[in-house]
């Protein structure tokens, strides 16, 4: 054998055991053989490097090919039966210098093959595998000193190619050309074209866990530990929270005719609507439930809160701003629309009242951004001109800004009516302190504005104060907001105010009066004694007078000349480097540093007897751009920051149900729900089966939401059942007459729901009922409570119960669970009725624990075993499962419901089949009231160990019914004692329900 | 003045008797229906040896913390008050911290009167008018229990 026919041997062998991706590397290293090398392909060829034909054999092989064409399939060796191996006859002699030039070619060729390394497996093949070694491609040292530097070599090539990949990747500009004023203000906004930042977001994104919620970047809570700091703060100092977050939405028109419209949206029996004559007058702000028009007892859209302008004399327009969280506005804005029948969009400019004169004919003039209605950017080219008008600054892209669709349009009239709805969206900030030195934090912040020099007055302004001062009587009205501010400073706590209190002014530019360090706003009462005694308790008594309510943030004009001309951080500062004493007050304050803002007071907890007004406190409403201005002099008055989560905690604490979480009728509330339950699912998920609460054992039919609609079908369901039968029995129908009731509900269940269309559950909001209701609760002796005010409410008994039921069927009311002794509530835990064994319990001592649940049986983790064994063996065993399901539950389930199950578990069978998961019920629940030994009434939307309480405290909702139910059971000494159960604990404890209005 | 509202009040039948139930012995006492709520008392700034005595507290908590104050606090005086209901147990925690005390301690009572704030807000929102605001009179007492200057 020649050395070349060696090597085509060995290489063809290789082919062979190549697999195909190697093949395709091989042939890519044949293309660069030399042209005159020829790779016979078969052994009859081997005779084509007889020295005879050696020289000029090429033609030869070629012309034989065809005729062993059908032997060429495979590779053969030895002896051929044909003869075709071998040629017989050997050479006789060899030219040795036409061999070696002949194979010259071919030799360079191979060596240059081997020499070339094209991947590390090449050179890990070359070692022998007794040689080869687990770590050597990392450590080269581990190699043979003849291979390391090809090694070495090879390693240094692969990590060039990967770091090159790496980079080429961000091709992002250097991080000094990022940090660029103008760039960065162009990340901002890229970065809040979907979630809309509020003015504090950068503050807060430094040191807040920051969410994207509801079309905002919101902070949730501080990533420093503060919970307990932050409730001190709000017991006993100051809580400040960014709520700039909620929609303003601005109608303008006649009295009459907005109140007209707007009583179809609400009723005067859920307490004082928007004609309320004490906030009609501007004086007060006022909190309403929105319902969609004329829908009264159904479909409420959410609660909001409503401020009018006071009164201009002799004009009866009026102007309105409904303050609404961001998740019903979409529901509210169409109402509103709807019953003012505003649906023509209006571009901003073209408002009638607000709009500065000279913007008007460049708009007609350019009558094309009208058409697309592209209201974002005509806004954009007004801010200009006025700022080139008032020779001011150069604009400044507003944060917030432009990140609003633009097509949207954000004013809408009628013709007929005359009203106009504004959205006011981002256009106000609202700051809001909570506690009862909130009111000193403010004085310290803001000053009453300063009047003008005399210079300033005499030469027309562009900018809007010194025009103000020219006013006799505006600076009059000025004067007396500065007065109603300076006896604000005498008041110790906030709680001491007239609740909902409005007060109107203009301040100076807090950032002129930064303290150089952080100090702890404390209320100067000694230093306020000098204040009239007289004035002070006219306030307290009185109010704030109603002109005193008026404040220039109501006027468009002068909201926007305020915030084009707002001074900048960097101009500030240039000033303060010029002060002669460092840290001291800017002397004259600049012309520009001039604020209207609106003060409002929020009151505190105004429900029940305990705690009242606690977590009392001020809103700030401040003019678009101004935000941070006010937020660090805030900050650096010692208050703590709070987030989403803390606000939560704060309406707990104030009992009061908070907005997106605990109004499970408004569709806001449904969407919540739904939302949580996918989330809280997701994280259940996320657990390994074995180490997942099983809620099936526990008893627990839905612990990640609460299925609202179906218990209060239930419970009407077994309302009227109690009422067709006789009287005579039902005297003193103990719970477990009720639960035989619910037996027989059951297997009428079903029919029921087909023939009877189910009307859709309400939360009862109706004030006189719920006082009524109130009444009931309340047990007769109870330390803290006044029996005076039980005498007022007529006996419960059977009759009433019954009158009262006959209106509210399928309500729900929200009601407040504390507990007797230990426990931690937590969300979605159960509300049961107490037996009477469990009673007797609770008569031997107070602190006794309360009883067991016994656990359950979990039948559907055989289910998910056998899912699990085989998909295959599944088809073969469904008909078999079929057979054997319906029984197995009924066998084992202490519970009656289950009895009637038999069609509703074959009928789950192949869906449930596929979304099983372990440890919860799927979806088509059974009873939810007679799941447990005790009968289900309701469920906790919050509940935590509540810090101003001193024990476990629950809120959520029960049904009316199931309520009056047990409420006429229950013997008058434990009248209003309830037990509740968390979704992962068998454990009942004993709470006092309360009904707080 | 609520009486002829009342049947138009009631969208439902059913519940009006059980409205007019609720309603009447109001009628007799005012008539426009008045919601009843406190305002809290005004404070004063608070130095570290007040001691503002309430109802809800545990009364053995209350003394414990008036004698810490005294022993360990190192205050040789404290001020305890009370206000209405509350005056009965002030002055038994001062008594208390004077016996316990074998006769060192010493106590000196001031009373005074309070003026508190009630709004009344109507229960009928709209019509009705004006909230009303009222002023009341309560007593205080305020005793000081201090230790007498040894000259």
């Amino acid at each position: 054998m020649t050395d070349g026919s060696c090597v085509q041997r060995a290489f063809f062998c290789f082919l062979q055991k190549m697999s195909a991706a190697k093949v395709k590397m091989r042939e890519k290293k044949l293309r660069n053989q030399p042209a005159s090398v020829q790779y016979a392909s078969s052994s009859t060829q081997n005779g084509a490097d007889t020295p005879a034909t050696g020289g000029a054999g090429d033609g030869g092989p070629s012309t034989e090919k065809p005729k062993n064409a059908h032997q060429r399939s495979g590779w053969v060796r030895g002896h051929q039966k044909d003869g075709g191996g071998y040629v017989k006859e050997m050479p006789k002699y060899i030219t040795a210098g036409a061999f070696a030039r002949t194979r010259a070619a071919e030799v360079s060729a191979m060596l240059k093959a081997v020499s070339k390394t094209t991947g590390s497996c090449h050179l890990f093949e070359t070692l022998p595998k007794h040689m080869r070694r687990r770590a050597m491609s990392h450590n080269t040292k581990r190699l043979p000193r003849r291979l390391r530097d090809l090694a070495n070599r090879m390693r240094e090539k692969s990590l060039l190619a990967g770091s090159k990949k790496k980079k080429e990747q961000p091709k992002s500009k250097s991080r000094k050309a990022r940090r660029r004023h103008g760039n960065l203000l162009l990340e901002f906004n890229r970065r809040q074209r979907k979630n809309v930042w509020l003015e504090t977001h950068i503050w807060h994104a430094k040191r807040f866990h920051v969410v994207k919620k509801w079309g905002y970047c919101l902070g949730d809570r501080p990533t420093y530990k503060c919970y307990r700091a932050s409730y001190r703060a709000m017991s006993s100092h100051c809580l400040l929270q960014d709520l700039s977050y909620y929609c303003c939405i601005e109608l303008q028109g006649e009295e009459q005719k907005l109140l007209a419209s707007l009583s179809q949206l609400t009723s005067k029996e859920a307490g004082p609507t928007f004609a309320a004559a004490l906030s009609l007058s501007g004086r007060r702000q006022g909190s309403v439930v929105v319902y969609k028009a004329g829908q009264y007892p159904s479909q409420p859209l959410g609660p909001v809160t409503f401020l009018w302008r006071p009164r201009v004399q002799g004009s009866t327009h009026r102007q309105l701003w409904i303050w609404a969280h961001p998740t019903i506005k979409k529901d509210l804005l169409p109402e509103l629309q709807a019953v003012c029948q505003c649906y023509e969009a209006v571009l901003p400019p073209a408002v009638p009242v607000v709009t500065p004169a000279e913007v008007v004919p460049t708009l007609e003039t350019e009558p094309k951004p009208e058409k697309t209605s592209d209201g974002k950017q005509v806004t954009g080219i007004k801010r200009k001109r006025t700022c080139k008008d008032a020779s001011g600054p150069p604009a400044k892209k507003i944060l917030g800004d432009g990140t609003r669709s633009p097509t949207t349009p954000v004013t809408w009239r009628s013709s007929p009516a005359g009203i106009v709805i504004n959205d006011l969206t981002m256009e106000i900030v609202r700051y809001r302190l909570i506690g009862p030195q909130s009111h000193s934090v403010l004085a310290e912040t803001l000053e009453a504005a300063t009047d003008c020099d005399e210079i300033h007055k005499s030469q027309p302004s562009s900018l809007w104060w010194p025009e103000h001062c020219k006013d006799e009587s505006k600076m009059n009205l000025h004067k007396q907001q500065a007065d109603v501010y300076q006896i604000l400073k005498g008041i110790y706590s906030t709680g001491e105010l007239p609740s909902g209190a409005v007060l109107g002014l203009t301040v100076d530019d807090p950032r002129l009066t930064l303290p150089t360090k952080k100090v702890k706003a404390l209320p100067c009462v000694k230093q306020a004694q000098e204040v009239d005694e007289e004035k002070r308790k006219e306030l307290m008594l009185r109010g704030v007078p109603e002109h005193c309510c008026q404040s220039y943030l109501w006027e468009q004009s002068v909201r926007d000349n305020v915030t084009d001309n707002k001074i900048s951080e960097q101009e500030l500062n240039c000033m303060r480097s010029e002060v002669l004493v460092p840290g001291s007050r800017l002397s004259p304050t600049p012309l520009q540093g001039r604020v209207p803002i609106l003060l409002v007071h929020q009151p505190g907890k105004q429900v029940g007897h305990e705690m009242s007004s606690w977590g009392a406190g001020w809103d700030l409403l401040l003019p678009k751009g101004w935000g941070m201005a006010f937020w660090v002099p805030l900050v650096y008055r010692g208050v703590r920051i709070g987030g989403l989560s803390m606000s939560l905690k704060h309406s707990q604490n104030k009992g009061a149900p908070h907005f997106p979480h605990d109004y499970p009728d408004c569709p806001a509330g449904v969407r919540f729900q739904e939302e949580q339950e996918a989330e809280l699912l997701v994280k259940f998920k996320r657990r390994p089966p074995a180490k997942r609460t099983n809620y099936i054992k526990h008893g627990c039919l839905a612990p990640f939401r609460c299925p609202w609609q179906q218990l209060a079908e239930e419970w009407e369901l077994i309302w009227r059942e109690a009422k067709e039968e006789p009287k005579g029995n039902g005297q003193i129908q103990t719970t477990t007459e009720a639960d035989t009731a619910m037996e027989e509900e059951m297997t009428l269940h079903r029919d029921m729901t087909v023939t009877t269309p189910q009307s859709h559950f309400t939360v009862l909001r109706n004030i006189k009922s719920l006082r009524l209701l109130s009444g009931w609760c309340r047990p007769t002796t109870s330390k803290g409570q006044r029996p005076c005010r039980v005498g007022q409410v007529p006996p419960l008994d059977r009759l009433a119960a019954t009158s009262f039921l006959a209106a509210h069927g399928m309500s729900l009311v929200w009601v407040r669970l504390s507990l007797l002794s230990k426990g931690k509530p937590e969300r979605h835990a159960v509300v049961c009725v107490p037996t009477a064994e469990d009673l007797q319990l609770l008569k031997k001592g107070p602190g006794s624990s309360g009883p067991q649940e016994p656990q359950h049986r979990d039948h559907f983790k055989s289910r998910i075993k056998r899912r699990k064994r085989g998909p295959k063996k599944a088809a073969a065993s469904s008909a078999k499962a079929e057979g054997k399901e319906p029984d197995l539950p009924s066998a084992s389930e202490p519970d009656p419901k289950s009895a009637s199950e038999p069609n509703a578990t074959t009928s789950e069978e192949p869906k449930s089949s596929s979304d099983l998961i372990f440890g919860l019920w799927p979806d088509p629940l059974p009873s939810v009231t007679s799941h447990c030994s005790r009968v289900t009434l309701g469920w906790v939307t919050q509940g935590d160990f509540s810090l101003s309480a001193g024990c476990g405290e629950a809120l959520g909702f029960v049904s009316v019914v199931g309520l009056l139910n047990t409420l006429v059971n229950q013997p008058r000494e434990h009248r209003g004692m309830f037990l509740l159960r968390n979704p992962a604990s068998l454990h009942y404890r004993f709470a006092k329900i309360n009904i707080e209005i | 003045m609520t009486e002829p509202r009342n049947p138009g009040m009631s969208s439902i039948p059913q519940t009006a008797p059980v409205h007019t139930d609720s309603t009447s012995p109001a009628v007799e006492m005012d008539p426009v229906e008045y919601t009843l709520r406190k305002r809290l008392p005004r404070k004063l700034p608070k130095r570290r040896n007040d001691v503002y005595v309430n109802m809800k507290t545990d009364f053995r908590a209350q003394l414990a913390r008036c004698q810490k104050l005294l022993e360990s606090g190192g205050h040789r005086e404290i001020c305890v008050h009370g206000l209405g209901l509350a005056i009965n147990r002030a002055i038994n925690i001062a008594l208390q911290l004077q016996a316990s005390s074998q006769g060192v301690l010493q106590l000196a009572a001031n009373t005074s009167t309070v003026e508190l704030v009630d709004d009344l807000e109507p229960e009928d929102p709209d019509e009705a008018g004006e909230p009303m605001t009222r002023t009341r009179n309560n007593s205080a007492i305020h005793i000081k229990v201090f230790y007498p200057d040894p000259q």
